[in-house]
């Protein structure tokens, strides 16, 4: 009998070894960690799990809510397999966590759509033909049909987006009027100070900045255009009164009444207290100022990473996660709600919940905005905030 | 001597009794010091790491004043933390290990449990105690006083509150133990010769806590200048603090070589801040400067 790598092992571990096709010579190094980690997870909780019975293992990386057990569950049984997850808190950090290596392990990523399509250049994301991919585009919005412009790099289709909303300010409407909000001026009002919340989300509260500004954070900017967005910032700290990182801080302020207004979120903040029975928050988008768009519309997008030993399976969570019925469950989480880019799924709504995700106002929100992608000059911004933040006290 | 000495370096069975600390500090200590010291040499281009053996990081770091306003302020919290802290642990501290004896093992259960508690459960309890429509304002206003009479949440009082709080029990426990290993005879030495209760204190308590206090005031600072918690949500992210900094930079701009820059500075800044301190004690205490 030939030895090989496991024989030296207990019994126990050899058999789950041989159960999980780990016996074949020349292993990937993913599968062999995936299978070690299925091994481990065997050990500590029996022979008779879950994971001992699937034939295969995938990693997921998402944001919460993509890992819903009614979206993940009909796609694990029917396939027989595991999704695990890697869930992420923010994109730049689940980008340089792929980057470190986790692109290995990792099959598919759910992330913003600008993180994703730089995937692309990264050597991350594998690139998508638009024609495997025709029942799904069948059934979405026409603005998010191929070709999809944003989720294109180099002319290689990088990923599919899931969901999407807006950004604009997020306001109490009893204790102000949405059409106050049509420009972000109440943001720099001295009636206003200490009556402000940033939302500390990286790019997000300096881009509408800027576009309030004049200033495209789109395109390449010069050093006058930059020095337009420091005096901007420079504005919006001398009446903000919390800068926060937290969902609910800012949900908690604006339901008191102790927030005006909320810069830097939109539709992602705003659906969860709606869902909650609190129509008074809401979020909009300021009219376009001098031409320029002060919306601004974000994406989630899902891409395929190059390095997985299982792109056919990958492809089919793909798909799922777009399908219909996923796509109602992500619209309507109890973290976030938000509308999805598959138009079937508005079927599915019932008026209520189509309330809640402002459904009738969400093209007016897209007519008025930017699409959100990658800012050339978003590090140079990002330093003027850490700046003037710094100088602010 | 030289016996010694053979027995020191050359005795294969201290070396190999050596070896697992040796090991253990160079991989988990220096290699990593040493790993993000090279890291600050690279630059980072479409948030993508790029080997390019430069000096542009350390430049950043030196020509851009916010840097070293932050780092400033992240000392003078940490500092004010550290006497804050001494202030209320000391008594605390002196009643477990003399006048509650008694409930000692009780009080410290208590401490200990409010030690383990989640500090991010605990920070943010402090966020509805002060709010504008918390639970302080509430109360104050039930006696009378006028509305949000309590109104300094996001600011830097809320964190330096924050950081007292959960720093604290670090101070009580450190002081506790010094205080627990005082032989009560050299009071009542003190007192025999005729010392008051508050010179006894002074001159005999207080010298024999020395270690005590400065190893817990070591501990705080350097827990103090890490904050990252407090500031963010006692001190509503308007005034920041280092490891927010640092943060941003590796998270938010992905800038890991600007990052690890702004690491290997505080820490730098803070062990420098700590031995000044240690060399200012040990030159009073060897009679300079009194």
């Amino acid at each position: 009998m030939s030895k090989t790598w496991y024989s030296d092992l207990p019994q126990y571990y050899q058999k789950q070894i041989r159960a999980m096709g780990l016996d074949e010579a020349g292993l990937q190094r993913r599968r062999f960690m995936k299978g070690a980690a299925a091994a481990a997870g065997v050990a500590m909780l029996g022979a008779n799990s879950q994971q001992a019975r699937a034939a295969t293992q995938m990693t997921y990386m998402c944001w919460e809510g993509y890992n819903d057990p009614r979206i993940i569950d009909p796609f694990n049984k029917a396939n027989d397999t595991e999704v695990g997850f890697d869930l992420i808190v923010d994109s730049p950090g689940g980008f340089a966590k792929l980057q470190a290596g986790a692109s290995r392990e990792v099959d598919l990523v759910s992330s913003d759509m600008p993180w994703i399509t730089r995937m692309g250049p990264a050597g991350l994301a594998m690139e998508l033909n638009p024609d495997d991919y025709a029942d799904v585009y069948a059934s979405f919005y026409d603005q998010f049909k191929p070709p999809f412009e944003p989720l294109i790099s180099d002319g290689k289709t990088i990923g599919v987006a899931t969901r999407w909303g807006w950004v604009g300010p997020c306001v109490n409407t009893d204790v102000t009027k949405p059409e106050v909000w049509k420009t972000y001026d109440p943001v720099f009002d001295p009636a206003n100070k200490d009556k402000i919340c940033v939302m500390d989300w990286g790019d997000w509260p300096i881009l509408p900045m800027a576009l309030h500004a004049g200033i495209n954070p789109y395109e390449e900017l010069d050093q006058a255009a930059l020095e337009e967005v420091r005096k901007v910032l420079r504005a919006m700290f001398k009446n903000t009164r919390t800068i926060v990182g937290d969902l609910t801080q800012a949900q908690k302020g604006l339901l008191d009444g102790s927030l005006l207004g909320c810069i830097g979120a939109g539709s992602y903040l705003t659906s969860a207290v709606r869902k909650q029975g609190h129509k008074n928050i809401m979020a909009v988008v300021p009219d376009p100022k001098n031409g320029l768009n002060q919306g601004i519309i974000w994406v989630e997008a899902t891409a395929i990473l190059k390095e997985t030993d299982q792109p056919e399976l990958a492809q089919k969570l793909l798909k799922h996660v777009v399908s219909k019925d996923s796509g109602k469950v992500l619209s309507l989480l109890d973290s976030t709600c938000n509308v999805v880019t598959n138009k079937a799924v508005e079927e599915l709504y019932t008026p209520e919940e189509k309330d809640i995700l402002q459904v009738d106002y969400m093209w007016h929100a897209w007519d008025n905005s930017q699409m959100h992608r990658i800012a050339p000059n978003i590090d140079d911004m990002l330093s003027i905030w850490q700046e003037e933040l710094a100088a602010a006290k | 001597m030289e016996q010694t000495a053979t027995r020191s370096w050359h005795d294969p069975g201290l070396l190999v009794k050596a070896l697992p600390s040796v090991l253990l500090q160079t991989t988990c200590f220096i290699a990593p010091l040493l790993m993000t010291f090279i890291l600050t040499f690279q630059r980072t281009r479409d948030f993508q790491l790029r080997w390019t053996w430069d000096l542009a990081t350390w430049t950043d770091v030196f020509s851009k004043p916010h840097y070293w306003t932050i780092l400033g302020h992240t000392l003078v919290m940490a500092a004010a933390c550290v006497a804050i802290c001494m202030v209320l642990a000391f008594p605390i501290a002196y009643g477990l290990a003399t006048r509650f004896k008694r409930f000692e093992n009780e009080i410290k259960i208590l401490i200990t449990f409010a030690f383990i508690t989640d500090a991010t459960l605990k920070t943010f309890g402090w966020v509805l105690f002060l709010d504008k429509k918390g639970a302080a304002n509430f109360l104050l206003s039930g006696l009378g006083l006028p509305p949000e009479s309590v109104a300094f949440l996001f600011t830097d009082w809320a964190t330096l509150l924050g950081m007292v709080y959960n720093l604290l029990p670090f101070a009580i426990f450190t002081l506790y133990l010094s205080i627990d290993t005082i032989d009560r005879s050299l009071i009542l030495a003190a007192y025999d010769a005729g010392a008051s209760k508050w010179r006894a204190h002074w001159e005999v308590t207080l010298p024999l806590c020395k270690p005590g206090i400065w190893a817990g005031s070591v501990l705080i600072f350097l827990l103090g200048v890490g904050v990252f918690l407090e500031p963010k949500v006692l001190g509503g992210g308007v005034s920041p603090m280092s490891a927010e900094l640092i943060r941003q930079t590796f998270e938010t701009r992905v800038n890991w070589p600007l990052g690890a820059a702004l690491t290997l500075v505080l820490m730098v800044v803070s062990v420098f801040v700590v031995l000044l301190f240690s060399r200012i004690l040990n030159m009073k205490r060897a009679g300079f400067g009194t």
